[in-house]
């Protein structure tokens, strides 16, 4: 307990310097900005501006990073209260009861929960991610390249198979995002792989330009399609005193302190992410409420527990990916794939070898959350005129930053077809309905899954037993195994206690 | 056709070329000959698998039985502006390093802007293409010291 103190209190010096606190205010900023856009979200807002923090040292880099994922994840609320559009797909049950709340004059109060909520429960994750990721990441250290193979085969499973309609198109999304990082030199032989004799895809092709073609100019292309049709939304700029009663708060409290771990563990495990985290925390909430008739009509608790939840769903989500060095969630993969630019290896190790930047982005993680929830209260009346920007100056803007980010990894203008290419596959992929979100982790960890098999074939001299050698690789198996088959049992659950 | 079927049947064909694209990689000078090959062999035979069995539970279900109003639409009239937006894209690759950042992302913007803004914007769209343009550049180039390709005239 002593040295996790004296780390973080070293972590608070790392992110407290004048530079990293610049950063950790813009990036709050920007992401509560990109967070309200419906459509982008914290994954497309962290893989358009990831180019950004090329430039920076790896901690700052890692603290404008986190910074811009929290303000995100404040920001996706705001078009739920105000325009009844989610910013994303965790801020969905923020409309709920967040829109209700701002259609009977109460746009403040949900404005101010919302964000307080959202302080909230980032802050008790905070302090749970403290205590668990030190233990977390010396168990890690146990493991080789069997388990961490298993892992990853453990994380993508439970990504693919996020519902039973999509999960065969989720396990098709991430053969396809494997797939695409056997392009290029084979590091380990030389051998050129599906390079086709051009040049330029001998590198490889970066992730970041799989995530924001896939995500960003995905996106893009499918909102081109009804854009003629888009009808300007009249949004509410003006505001009264952005705070909440004592009654509210009363009705409140508990909602938010009892969803908070509910979604700081959902946050842990890999696939489950912040809409389950929500939609399962508004669900309980509207079970354990004495006035569940007011639920959906305005009722302010409804709007607390999601908000709170989800927040700590994405401070719980950073768990495996700093400590274990396997992101959970698309968003975790990219802040990964960021720390791989950086040169840094991220996994038990980091927590050892550069333990001011460990600390330092678990520090920033509780002045983050207080940056967002300055930024989110009194400035709410000012962000949100983002919201009336209309898609038709918006998306053009979005495809040019798009571009300019993707030069800005290889500095090769042939990127571009290749984002482009991305871009048209993601349209497809939205069309029919294909997660995109297995495809972004399998880009993000492939390299590494192909790395850790061949270690491990070399290993036990070309056997598979290695895989089920150890007690980890089975636990890891059974719960692949398990997240496969969880949408059928809960589905089979669900019909039960319909019949009955 | 069931839309998850035409995901199964573009899987099973994707998968089948791939994996005998897989097939044909030439082998490693040193260690395993074969080691660079396993890895994509093995994710081609899942696509094929995961793609056939997508296939099959549709066609159990049977492969038109579905409701024809909740297929992906594709109307040339609506994606009209994306096959525009694609056209600009290639265009902006082959301008990018022969006119520079500015004067290439000047003409990819306004153009843009032009046939998703309207015609009628033009005031509009040049403001936000200039200050987008001049903006970025002074950011990138003159903040963040990152070099973007300059233009022949060597100013921007």
């Amino acid at each position: 307990m002593g040295d996790m103190l004296g780390h973080l209190m070293n972590g608070f010096a790392v992110a407290m310097t004048p530079y990293n606190v610049l950063w950790l205010v813009l990036g709050s900023a920007l992401g509560t900005v990109l967070g309200m856009l419906p459509g982008l979200g914290p994954t497309t807002g962290i893989a358009l501006l990831l180019p950004l923090t090329f430039t920076m040292p790896a901690t700052t880099a890692l603290i404008a990073m986190a910074a811009i994922y929290y303000g995100a994840m404040f920001g996706g609320s705001r078009s739920s209260i105000l325009l009844n559009v989610p910013g994303d797909g965790a801020a969905v049950a923020s409309c709920f009861d967040g829109y209700p709340m701002a259609q009977n004059g109460r746009a403040e109060a949900a404005l101010a929960i919302s964000a307080i909520a959202s302080f909230i429960g980032g802050l008790i994750a905070t302090v749970a991610f403290v205590l668990i990721a030190l233990p977390m990441a010396r168990f890690a250290l146990k493991f080789g390249p069997p388990e961490y193979f298993v892992l990853m085969i453990f994380a993508l499973a439970a990504t693919a198979a996020i519902s039973k309609a999509a999960l065969l198109k989720g396990l098709i999304s991430m053969v396809f995002g494997l797939m695409l990082t056997t392009v290029g030199l084979d590091y380990q032989s030389g051998t050129a792989r599906f390079t086709f004799g051009i040049d330029e895809l001998q590198g490889g092709i970066d992730f970041v330009i799989v995530i924001i073609g896939v995500f960003g100019i995905g996106e893009v292309f499918e909102n081109l399609e009804h854009i003629a049709r888009e009808i300007a939304r009249p949004v509410q700029t003006k505001f009264g005193r952005i705070w909440i009663t004592m009654e509210d708060w009363k009705r409140c409290f508990w909602p938010m302190i009892r969803q908070t771990p509910i979604g700081f563990v959902i946050g842990i495990l890999p696939g489950a992410g912040g809409t389950i985290a929500a939609l399962m925390s508004y669900n309980n909430e509207k079970q354990l409420s004495k006035h569940p008739d007011e639920f959906g009509k305005g009722a302010i608790e409804g709007l607390a527990a999601p908000e709170a939840a989800n927040n700590a769903c994405s401070v719980g989500a950073m768990i495996p990916m700093l400590t274990l060095g396997v992101p959970g969630s698309g968003t975790t993969a990219i802040m990964l794939g960021a720390l791989l630019i950086l040169g840094l290896q991220p996994g038990p190790l980091l927590f050892e070898q550069h333990p001011d930047i460990a600390w330092g982005i678990i520090a920033s993680m509780f002045l983050g959350n207080v940056v967002c929830a300055v930024i989110n209260i009194p400035l709410a009346g000012l962000l949100v005129r983002v919201l009336s920007v209309p898609g038709k100056i918006l998306y053009p803007l979005i495809v040019a930053v798009a571009f300019l980010g993707v030069y800005t990894i290889n500095f090769a203008s042939m990127d571009f077809i290749l984002l482009t290419i991305l871009g048209f596959v993601g349209y497809l992929m939205k069309k029919f309905k294909i997660p995109s979100a297995p495809l972004i982790l399998a880009s993000v960890v492939g390299a590494m899954m192909e790395q850790t098999y061949r270690q491990s074939m070399m290993l036990s001299d070309g056997t598979f037993g290695i895989f089920f050698a150890s007690p980890i690789c089975i636990v890891l198996w059974l719960l692949a195994a398990g997240s496969i088959a969880w949408p059928f049992i809960s589905e089979a659950r669900a019909a039960r206690k319909g019949a009955a | 056709m069931r839309p998850n079927a035409w995901v199964g049947l573009v899987a099973i064909v994707f998968g089948t070329i791939y994996g005998f694209q897989a097939m044909s990689l030439p082998k490693a000078p040193i260690g395993n000959p074969m080691s660079p090959i396993y890895f994509p062999l093995g994710l081609g035979v899942l696509m094929v698998l995961f793609g056939a069995i997508s296939f099959a539970v549709e066609a159990r279900k049977g492969l038109n039985s579905d409701d024809k109003s909740k297929r992906p639409q594709f109307h040339i009239k609506n994606m009209k502006l994306i096959f525009i937006v694609i056209a600009l894209c290639l265009l902006y690759t082959a301008m990018f390093d022969r006119l520079g950042f500015v004067i290439s992302t000047i003409i990819f913007l306004m153009a843009m802007l032009f046939f998703i803004n309207g015609l009628n914007k033009t005031v509009q769209n040049a403001i936000i293409t200039l200050c987008f343009s001049f903006g970025m550049w002074y950011i990138f180039v003159r903040i963040f010291q990152i070099s973007l390709p300059s233009s022949p005239l060597g100013i921007f």
